[in-house]
């Protein structure tokens, strides 16, 4: 009986019009919506990382610029080396460390770090970022792609902010939360390998012809934007790895052959064939357009300025992730002031 | 010796590796490029949960590579050795290290967004199993040995003399030999032939001891020879371990040495022999009635081999540990395989539960959900001309792809599979090298003033079967050329049939004439019929580079496929001409054939050559079944290069892989 009476009284406190009812009413409606908002936030806590795009062919050095700047250098890492390192055999060391470095292989799905950078922009990657204060430290994901020539569509998609990181193959299965539908693009890294730049080696125009679909594709992006809002503009660094190398080739002269190939390339894929599904009507307007010519249409020669015009800023810096030499703490320096 | 263990990631991070030896690192990348990306043999693509076995092994430059992968982690376990050595009990290692290895570290491997994993530690644990297989299969192979001969009967005993009077006694236990390998083989048939002899010697050994005759004195003398040879542990006790071993004779008497090495007392030996009876009976019941066996009996022995030998506490402890893991591990894999149905209540709720989440999404896939739809898609591709092996093939691979995968929300199961398939065309297709046909003439004939090489034409064959339309597009990539302003030299390689240079003159006057404002120019070289097509193929290279000729494009005759002495003519045409492409001429109307086709022409160049790329021609007759494209590339992984797609010269086309997938998955 009390539980029907105390039921009948609540119904009627609750429909009679009275100021506490109406407070109460206005408090659900107003915390309600806020309240699940931080609750799916908490659940998707990387929604809104930025994130700054790792690309390059294969074998430059990507997988291993990911790990050296999310484990530091090697000498914090001794601790965690030298337990391997101890039991291998002595077998001799080629050119000082690359052989203690942390190795790589080629990768088949990409990869995102979390990464930390404090606020006072001279900091390398070597500082241990406090993160768990976030008052000073931003956070952004490096992500790290496969630069194999049948899987580079996982980084040109990624590009266009079309497509999310989630691929159909295995990736799902082993980075589940690896990316969020939608990032924010702040910067790409295309890492080459300057020990194998050479202006007539065989490296150079594979190397070459994937910088040109990446920079076509950014050039796209900004030419595409719809709107009076331009996309905003994502920079792109050309880290010419592998300084340490004696064969290795010094950033000017990287941008001086890259620059001359990509003319080339853009010289080449204007006077090739049509691709197919491209019907025969249509041909002539596509072409005229320079829809697929990169930099400023009808250039003798490329340069990478030309790009400015497309508000794509590209910059060379050499370094390198293994042995001695200049380091890749311009690297870091260069991504901490575009995040 | 095992040359080095790597554990990676697919994303290409190495975990944890482990190297006696410098191995380059081009050995795991090519190996990892071929197998999991290129996916060049349709034997060697990547199983998931297939234990190391059964993985066909990869050999590269002196070294063989066993793996296994852990597709839901994305873990590769790798180990590398060189082919020289037979390592009998790698497939163990890699099996067990890696069941290890997941259940040690799999939580770390699942958070999102690092790449570091600590795993510092499984130096020990690898220590030990390494250890561990080492020892048995230095130990077993001796005996193997000895029950091969038991079975065979035959006397060959030149490294164990005191063999010969226990062989009198051992007949009466083969049939029991025979029986008991059926009780347990689960994973595979390599796995089998080791049991034969696990089981086999533990039963007449203690059938020995049980007779206590003359001839089992003798034999037992005779072990002790033997054992104080090979190592001092008795025959019986490490019998169960040895299941990892295959029959490797030559390797048996070195191995032994090393266990000598590791220091028993003989005395031990001889105590241990006594009473080696019962816990032999007891393995070979376990291993009769089945069940949890690779568990039970490890422990088991495990437990004797410790409290045996005293200073090895730690080594034991390790042990226990690892063997729990394994059988859990066992246990795990048994119960995946049992627990089918479990109750018509449960079943249909779930299958309620499937028929919603099929509509919401976020659906875990199995292998019923997806058989169905597999089928769909399979008619699907067969429809669109794709031969059947290929589309089996594709099919197959989506599946093992996308089992125990979660759909999206809102995303139903078929729409999950035209997306997965959709990449795997694109992967399939896509080429692993660029084609940009200009850029490699220019590199050719104009080669930079820095490099050796020197200027010379660019030589392009086209070859293919009769009636293809090899005439056809060659006069159609001679029109491109020349509207590049190339200077084009036609060679007529079809010395054969009838008609076929005056065919070849005519296309010429037409492009002549039709690129006189252009710039370019073109001529025919010809030396009529019946010549040797080779010769004529030199000659006019030979010409070409007295002429300053840019490219010269080579006709061939059309030859079938299957027809031996025809194709065999081609091996001496690449070696005679040395085009720097071989490109074939294929019909897109043609269906299961193509791959036939695609396999024959690409073999037909002698072991250092193979087709560059191909044209598929006649693609306007088909409209969107254009699934030639799929079977001739999963033939032969060489791209396809150029599309014709009308009448014209002008209709060829550079082949993009977004206009073929989105042909192949249309849906009318």
């Amino acid at each position: 009986m009390t539980l029907l009476d105390s039921v009948k009284w609540f119904i009627e406190a609750s429909l009679t019009p009275s100021p506490t009812v109406f407070t109460i009413g206005i408090a659900v409606v107003v915390l309600l919506p806020i309240l699940l908002h931080f609750l799916l936030l908490a659940a998707t806590p990387y929604a809104t990382l930025p994130s700054v795009l790792l690309v390059g062919p294969s074998g430059a050095g990507k997988t291993a610029l990911l790990t050296l700047f999310e484990r530091g250098p090697l000498s914090k890492q001794e601790d965690y080396e030298s337990s391997t390192e101890a039991e291998k055999s002595p077998s001799p060391i080629i050119d000082g460390s690359p052989a203690s470095a942390l190795l790589t292989h080629t990768s088949q799905t990409p990869a995102a770090v979390e990464l930390a950078i404090s606020d006072d922009r001279s900091s390398s990657f070597r500082d241990e970022v406090d993160t768990s204060s976030g008052s000073n430290a931003r956070k952004f994901l490096l992500v790290d792609t496969p630069g194999h020539a049948k899987l580079r569509r996982y980084a040109l998609s990624h590009l266009t902010g079309t497509a999310s990181l989630k691929s159909p193959s295995t990736a799902s299965a082993s980075f589940p939360d690896s990316a969020p539908k939608k990032t924010k693009l702040k910067a790409v890294v295309f890492v080459v390998d300057a020990g194998a730049l050479l202006s007539d080696s065989e490296a150079l125009p594979s190397a070459a012809e994937y910088l040109y679909d990446v920079l076509l594709s950014l050039q796209k992006r900004m030419a595409g934007g719809k709107g009076s809002k331009a996309p905003a503009s994502i920079p792109v660094l050309v880290a010419a790895n592998k300084q340490d190398l004696f064969t290795a080739v010094p950033a000017a002269l990287v941008k001086s052959n890259l620059e001359a190939e990509l003319g080339r390339i853009r010289k080449t894929r204007s006077r090739g064939l049509l691709d197919s599904g491209v019907g025969a009507d249509d041909d002539v307007s596509a072409r005229e357009d320079g829809d697929d010519w990169l930099g400023e249409y009808g250039s003798e020669k490329f340069s990478f300025n030309q790009l400015m015009e497309f508000d794509i800023e590209v910059d060379v810096v050499g370094g390198n992730v293994v042995g001695d030499g200049p380091g890749a703490d311009k690297w870091w320096k260069w991504i901490a002031e575009r995040v | 010796m095992l040359d080095t263990f790597e554990i990676l990631t697919t994303s290409g991070v190495v975990l944890w590796s482990r190297s006696y030896a410098t191995v380059s690192p081009s050995v795991v990348n090519n190996f990892i490029a071929d197998v999991f990306i290129e996916e060049k043999s349709s034997a060697s693509r990547a199983k998931d949960g297939a234990s190391a076995a059964a993985n066909p092994p990869y050999k590269y430059d002196q070294h063989t590579l066993r793996w296994t992968f852990e597709k839901e982690l994305g873990i590769i376990f790798v180990a590398v050795y060189r082919s020289l050595l037979h390592l009998t009990w790698i497939d163990k290692l890699v099996d067990n290290i890696r069941a290890i290895f997941v259940s040690l570290y799999g939580d770390q491997l699942k958070k999102p967004n690092t790449t570091i994993v600590e795993c510092s530690k499984f130096d020990e644990y690898f220590d030990q199993q390494l250890h561990e297989l080492e020892q048995t299969s230095g130990k077993s192979d001796p005996k193997e040995l000895r029950t091969i001969k038991e079975e065979l009967f035959s006397g060959d005993s030149e490294d164990e003399p005191p063999l010969p009077p226990s062989l009198v006694l051992r007949p009466r236990n083969s049939p029991t030999s025979k029986e008991t390998p059926t009780a347990d083989s689960p994973d595979s048939t390599p796995a089998a032939s080791p049991n034969v002899s696990r089981a086999a010697t533990p039963a007449s050994s203690h059938l020995l001891t049980a007779k206590a005759g003359p001839g089992g004195k003798l034999s037992r003398r005779a072990r002790k020879v033997q054992n104080s040879k090979a190592g001092p542990q008795s025959s019986g006790d490490e019998a169960g371990t040895r299941r990892s071993s295959r029959l490797a004779a030559k390797g048996a008497p070195k191995r032994g040495r090393k266990w000598d090495a590791d220091g028993f007392a003989d005395e031990e030996d001889d105590s241990v022999q006594l009473d080696y009876s019962t816990p032999n009976a007891a393995t070979s019941n376990s291993d009769q009635t089945g069940g949890a066996r690779l568990g039970a009996v490890e422990e088991v022995d495990a437990s004797t081999w410790g409290s045996n030998t005293k200073g090895k506490f730690v080594l034991r402890d390790l042990g226990d540990e690892v063997h729990s893991i394994l059988a859990s591990a066992d246990a795990k894999n048994s119960a995946a395989k049992s627990d089918a149905a479990t109750g018509l209540v449960g079943s249909s709720l779930s299958a309620i539960g499937g028929l919603f989440r099929n509509v919401v999404g976020g659906k875990v896939l199995t292998k019923d959900d997806l058989d169905k739809a597999m089928k769909g898609m399979e008619e699907h591709l067969l429809k669109k001309n794709v031969a059947r092996e290929a589309a089996v093939r594709l099919c197959e691979g989506v599946e093992k792809e996308l089992i125990g995968i979660k759909t999206g929300s809102f995303e139903s199961i078929s729409a999950r599979i035209q997306k997965a398939m959709e990449a795997s065309l694109t992967k399939m297709l896509t080429p692993t090298s660029s084609l940009d046909l200009l850029r490699e003439i220019d590199s050719i004939t104009a080669p930079p003033a820095t490099s050796l090489r020197k200027a010379r034409p660019y030589v392009m064959s086209i070859v293919g079967v009769n009636g293809v339309g090899k005439s056809t597009n060659l006069s159609k990539i001679c029109f491109f050329l020349l509207q590049n302003k190339y200077k084009v030299l036609i060679a007529a390689g079809d010395t054969f049939r009838s008609g076929a240079v005056e065919q070849l003159a005519v296309h010429v006057r037409n492009l002549t004439e039709l690129t006189a404002r252009e710039g370019g120019k073109v001529e025919l070289y010809q030396k009529g019929y019946g010549k040797d097509a080779a010769t004529v193929a030199k000659d006019a290279v030979a010409f070409a580079t007295q002429e300053g000729y840019d490219v010269v494009l080579i006709d061939t005759a059309g030859r079938r496929h299957n027809d031996q002495r025809l194709m065999s003519s081609l091996e001496k045409f690449a070696k005679f001409a040395q085009p720097d492409k071989i490109l074939m001429v294929g019909e897109a109307l043609v269906g299961t054939d193509s791959v036939a086709q695609a396999r024959n022409f690409n073999a037909a160049f002698g072991s250092g050559r193979s087709l560059d790329g191909f044209i598929i021609s006649k693609c306007d007759t088909v409209g969107d079944m254009v699934g030639t494209l799929v079977s001739i590339v999963h033939a032969t992984n060489v791209p396809v290069l150029f599309v014709g797609v009308g009448q014209h010269y002008s209709d060829l086309r550079n082949f993009s892989v977004k206009w073929g997938v989105e042909k192949l998955l249309s849906s009318n």
